[in-house]
């Protein structure tokens, strides 16, 4: 009953007539950003957030324009997809394996809509999920202790590099990098300089925003210069422009059960939307069979995908909000956004601050209508902007990257270290480290640091306190578990191949 | 795999470098059994561990796939490219964002393949569009620079 009530409030702050504006602007700018090729809802979250800072927003509507830019990206990503067969992000890859087929045999308006509306009930499933459990977790996790939030933060990375991805030493590698960066500055506890190397300007550290901006958006420009291209030929959005009642049926059990899986991705720490839809391509594949017609343009390879991703994207708000762990980069991102407002996402934010957490998760059902309502009228708009050159585009998006970089704290210093890192993330991009992992380590960095060095404070200094509760026990385990899958992979595939020769 | 193994070689180099530097991280004085120095350092011996791992086995996670090339036309422009937004870090202030924003908004458009009128008019209203936009419209504040005369 007290979530129920609580929820109404949070539609009270959704529906206020300031935050339905911002989810409004939120969404459009999102739609746009995640279908421009290259950019994904990362950088259009980061480059938002100066903008909410300048505009002087309070937090839940600062953080409602961010999860709607997010979700609003998740709905773009898959405009050029279908219509281009360039997946605007590596969630949307798998969109265009039956999105553009669809779009080439003329039913580019029925894969648009019908991906629309999965990206709706994708959406839907996962906020009530996040109803449902957040609380609930947030319940749960305010017993832990700083042993048990240490254990759950290395849990979050060991699934990332063991679980997310097929490159689990790129993973961790790039995740520790990332724990690196966020030790640089003055250490808390005892005042140290550590890694300034007599700098002024990293005395404070590495800022967030310099970093989100250097990672994703200057190594983003040097990659479109190598696809630099003069807008690109779309497939028209040709035929009808509405799915009708039979193809929304056939795939609607698809979108029941990639939108449960999708949530559930979404709320692993690190595993995220990528997986999600690779994961709910393949099992809808697997379920249908021979009758399945799947990459030569199956409505239901088309909304597995698509229902997932945005399953996923709701759900990874789960963790973000209850144990203060973001669920995928975007979330980390958002997380950063959070800090800066000297808010502490975690269990007691649901206690401390019911507005900000309750206005959040109802603006996600407001945003998900908006999306809907919004993507199937103005298609052919959003069509349009799929033409926009690189030429017009990458000097807007440098320049307002740099003056969010400016605008933290007035000093060019930032403006070369974003640079700095920029190049060293085009490095990583070009050689295949994953970029979120890394956002992932400087996120939790310090949370981590500062929870060890609290538990062995409180057991003057005995490690034994990192496994003396059953819930950093069960952590362990899982931790295990999640290190030896890839070993345990690799044998596998060992195995499988001299059986396939012979 | 010659990229991969120059890299890691780097990244191991600099875990030396950094440990080196951690080692004298002491606290005059500490309230906690943790220094500043121990979890930077149990990082960095995780970290090298890691680039150890790609010096010798940098085909571990991509196979023998042949790495992508250098292409000269390539690396120039990606040079260029730097070298604008570097000129954009160290103008920013000095010149003021108006005039640095326009040249460097030229400088792109044209690395990106605008054609000079299109690509010199967009600089302009990039130029003057966004600093209106943030500096007079979102109050974030932004360097006039060599255009401060025109304020008074």
């Amino acid at each position: 009953m007290d979530t129920l009530q609580y929820l109404g409030q949070g539609f009270g702050v959704a529906l206020s007539p300031n935050n339905l504006i911002t989810a409004l602007a939120g969404t459009t700018i999102g739609t746009i950003v995640g279908l421009l090729p290259g950019l994904g809802p990362i950088n259009g979250v980061a480059l938002l957030i100066p903008v909410a800072f300048a505009l002087g927003l309070p937090p839940e509507t600062a953080l409602i324009l961010l999860a709607a830019v997010y979700l609003g990206c998740e709905y773009g990503g898959r405009i050029s997809s279908i219509l281009l067969n360039i997946p605007g992000e590596a969630s949307a890859v798998m969109t265009t394996l039956d999105g553009y087929p669809l779009a080439r045999q003329g039913k580019g308006g029925i894969a648009l809509s019908i991906s629309a509306w999965s990206s709706f009930i994708g959406g839907m499933i996962a906020t009530v999920g996040v109803v449902l459990f957040a609380p609930l977790l947030a319940g749960w996790a305010v017993s832990f202790g700083p042993a048990e939030y240490f254990m759950l933060m290395v849990f979050a990375i060991v699934c990332l590099a063991g679980m997310a991805g097929d490159k689990p030493v790129k993973t961790a590698v790039a995740v520790l990098i990332g724990l690196m960066l966020s030790c640089v500055g003055i250490d808390a506890n005892s005042g140290v300089y550590r890694f300034t190397f007599g700098t002024l300007g990293l005395s404070d550290g590495i800022q967030f925003v310099v970093l989100v901006l250097g990672l994703f958006s200057i190594s983003e420009i040097l990659m479109l210069l190598e696809r630099t291209h003069h807008g690109q030929t779309a497939v028209k959005a040709s035929g009808r422009m509405l799915f009708n009642l039979k193809e929304g049926t056939s795939v609607f059990a698809t979108n029941i059960r990639s939108g449960l899986l999708g949530f559930i991705f979404g709320i692993l720490p690190g595993a995220g939307a990528t997986l999600a839809s690779a994961v709910a391509y393949m099992s809808e594949k697997r379920i249908a069979g021979a009758s399945g017609r799947f990459g030569e343009g199956d409505l239901r390879g088309l909304a597995a995908p698509e229902t997932a991703n945005s399953a996923s994207a709701c759900g990874s708000m789960v963790p973000m909000l209850t144990l203060g762990i973001p669920g995928s980069g975007t979330t980390a991102v958002m997380l950063g956004a959070l800090t800066l407002y000297n808010i502490t996402p975690g269990p007691l934010l649901f206690q401390n601050q019911p507005e900000i957490v309750w206005g959040l998760i109802a603006s996600l059902f407001v945003a998900n209508v908006i999306l809907i309502i919004m993507n199937i009228p103005m298609i052919n708009l959003f069509t349009r902007i799929l033409s926009v050159p690189n030429w017009t585009l990458v000097p807007a998006i440098a320049i307002i990257t740099s003056i969010g970089v400016y605008a933290v704290h007035a000093t060019t210093f930032d403006l070369f270290l974003m640079i700095a890192i920029g190049v060293f993330g085009y490095i990583l991009r070009k050689l295949d480290f994953p970029l979120s992992a890394l956002l992932l380590g400087f996120i939790l960095g310090g949370m981590m640091e500062s929870n060890l060095r609290r538990a062995l404070s409180i057991s003057d200094g005995n490690l034994g306190i990192l496994w003396s509760s059953p819930i950093t026990l069960g952590l362990w385990v899982v931790v295990a578990f999640m290190v030896a899958l890839p070993f345990w992979r690799a044998y596998r595939a060992r195995r499988a191949v001299p059986l396939t020769d012979a | 795999m010659l990229y991969h193994r120059l890299f890691a070689a780097c990244l191991l180099l600099a875990c030396v470098g950094l440990g080196l530097t951690a080692w004298g991280y002491h606290a005059p004085y500490s309230y906690e059994p943790v220094g500043p120095r121990a979890y930077p350092l149990m990082l960095l011996i995780l970290l090298g561990a890691g680039a150890l791992l790609l010096v010798f086995k940098p085909g571990l996670e991509t196979g023998d796939e042949p790495e992508p090339r250098i292409v000269p036309t390539m690396l120039r422009k990606t040079l260029i490219c730097l070298a604008l937004l570097l000129a954009l870090a160290a103008l920013f202030e000095r010149v003021g964002f108006i005039v640095t924003a326009t040249l460097f908004g030229l400088g792109m458009a044209r690395l990106f393949g605008g054609r000079w009128l299109p690509s010199a008019i967009l600089a302009v209203v990039l130029g003057i569009g966004l600093y209106f936009l943030f500096d007079r419209i979102l109050d974030v504040p932004l360097p006039m620079g060599v255009l401060a005369v025109l304020e008074n």
